[in-house]
């Protein structure tokens, strides 16, 4: 019986998006395929459900990826690149970056906040708001979970720094397009490169890769950085 | 030898003489065409080329942010004649930063994109309109749009005052991605603290000094 957050997997592009392409052939767009069955039998292996975005040479839209996900009350989005540029061998984890919003604040409403901080209010600082049932934007659907998606990819990328050398220790917040949609959890890795001589060790890369992702999901689960719904459930492992 | 034979002979030899003088007078025709076509083509590069000469323009140090290894940007102090206009300033900068790459590894954006206009709205966006190229000869992937997206968006912080935010266009238009990944729908954060001590903000007054420590390398956006 299934228990805990859906796995939704990602392997980017597809169809006539072939993504980062080799001299010798290899083209990202069949190499993330590989990667995302590896990472579906790691997770199945753990009594997770998953679910993945495509599994044949398609090309869903970046919208139909992110409805994958939001299709799902509790569900972790995890989108899989392998770059055309890159330290051979390294990878990196994104969460999304927003921009922040520019505000027009007036006189009284600064002397206010800065009088709530004199007395010892929180904080002042306008924050995400949580992970609610309320309607939210589809545009700006991953910015509540921003800070547990940071949390994964943060966790993910200490992993990844020990593994693979060249990796830097902490994860990147950058603004990748889809990942703004999804209404979960949501990380993007991109592994270095598609310019790896040997298939097999980019392959074999794929690997210890999916075993880290399942690790860093289940490593996540009971310090309350997924979704509430989330915590508590066994996961199988 | 027969006389008809002698006849044939020397009609044929004036035949390829004939040959030979048109066959080089066409060799001669192409290489000019060529010539001129591309002549036509610096026209347009030429035409296209934003001015970037300005009345108010000084010798003066600009960062610029090209990629430092693999992974990352960092900034090469360079001299360039700099406007007191930001707009100005920032088309400057910015055209630095694709024509004046110091090395191909150093190379963020493709040497065939242009900056085809660059704006600064009231409330601090900067608007940099690119042209085709930035978006189809950008390797595709993550990292390379991330480092693309950097270089540009610390060469405006570093240099122009008053810009908060950057909008990238590609030839007008707003798109989804850069080439495929970064998102290019929102805006991208740019810190007004990193701007170098003199460098004319939009009202036209001094902008504060650079945050020690804020300037080098790649932020934690």
């Amino acid at each position: 019986m299934h228990t805990g957050p859906v796995i939704v997997i990602n392997p980017a592009h597809g169809g006539t998006d072939e993504g980062a392409r080799a001299g010798n052939g290899l083209v990202e767009k069949n190499v993330v395929l590989i990667f995302a069955r590896m990472l579906r039998s790691e997770f199945e292996r753990q009594g997770f459900r998953v679910v993945m975005t495509r599994n044949d040479d398609s090309n869903p839209s970046y919208e139909d990826r992110a409805a994958v996900a939001n299709a799902y009350r509790d569900a972790i989005f995890i989108s899989l690149h392998v770059s055309s540029t890159g330290q051979l061998g390294a990878a990196r984890t994104y969460s999304y970056q927003f921009s922040s919003p520019i505000a027009v604040v007036s006189a009284a409403t600064a002397a206010d906040a800065a009088n709530a901080a004199g007395a010892g209010a929180v904080s002042s600082v306008p924050t995400q708001s949580s992970p609610s049932s309320r309607l939210m934007v589809w545009e700006e659907a991953q910015r509540p979970y921003s800070e547990s998606s940071r949390k994964l990819a943060d966790a993910l990328q200490a992993a990844l720094a020990q593994k693979f050398a060249g990796s830097p220790g902490t994860s990147a917040r950058f603004a990748v397009r889809e990942l703004r949609s999804v209404a979960a959890p949501a990380i993007a890795v991109e592994v270095s490169s598609i310019s790896a001589s040997d298939s097999n060790s980019l392959l074999a890369m794929g690997a210890s890769l999916a075993a880290m992702i399942e690790r860093s999901v289940q490593a996540m689960r009971p310090q309350g950085s997924l979704p509430a719904a989330v915590v508590g459930n066994a996961g199988g492992k | 030898m027969p006389r008809n034979l002698k006849i044939t002979l020397g009609i044929l030899s004036v035949a390829v003489l004939i040959g030979l003088i048109s066959l080089h007078g066409l060799h001669q025709r192409i290489e000019h065409l060529s010539q001129e076509q591309g002549s036509e083509e610096q026209q347009r590069r030429d035409l296209l080329k934003p001015e970037i000469s300005t009345p108010t323009d000084a010798m003066a140090n600009a960062k610029i942010f090209w990629a430092a290894g693999a992974d990352r940007v960092a900034p090469v102090e360079v001299q360039l004649p700099l406007s007191a206009d930001p707009v100005k300033r920032a088309r400057q900068v910015l055209d630095a930063l694709i024509v004046d790459a110091p090395s191909e590894e150093q190379r963020t954006l493709p040497a065939d994109a242009t900056l085809l206009g660059f704006y600064i709205l009231p409330d601090g966006t900067a608007i940099a309109d690119f042209s085709d190229a930035l978006a189809s000869e950008t390797p595709s992937g993550i990292l390379s749009e991330e480092i693309a997206v950097e270089s540009i968006a610390r060469t405006i912080e570093s240099n122009v005052a008053g810009a908060r935010r950057l909008k990238v266009l590609i030839h007008g238009q707003e798109v989804d991605t850069l080439a495929g990944h970064a998102d290019l729908t929102g805006f991208f954060d740019l810190n007004p603290a990193v701007v170098a001590a003199g460098a004319p903000s939009m009202s036209g007054t001094p902008a504060a000094a650079a945050a020690p420590g804020n300037a080098g390398g790649k932020s934690s956006r």
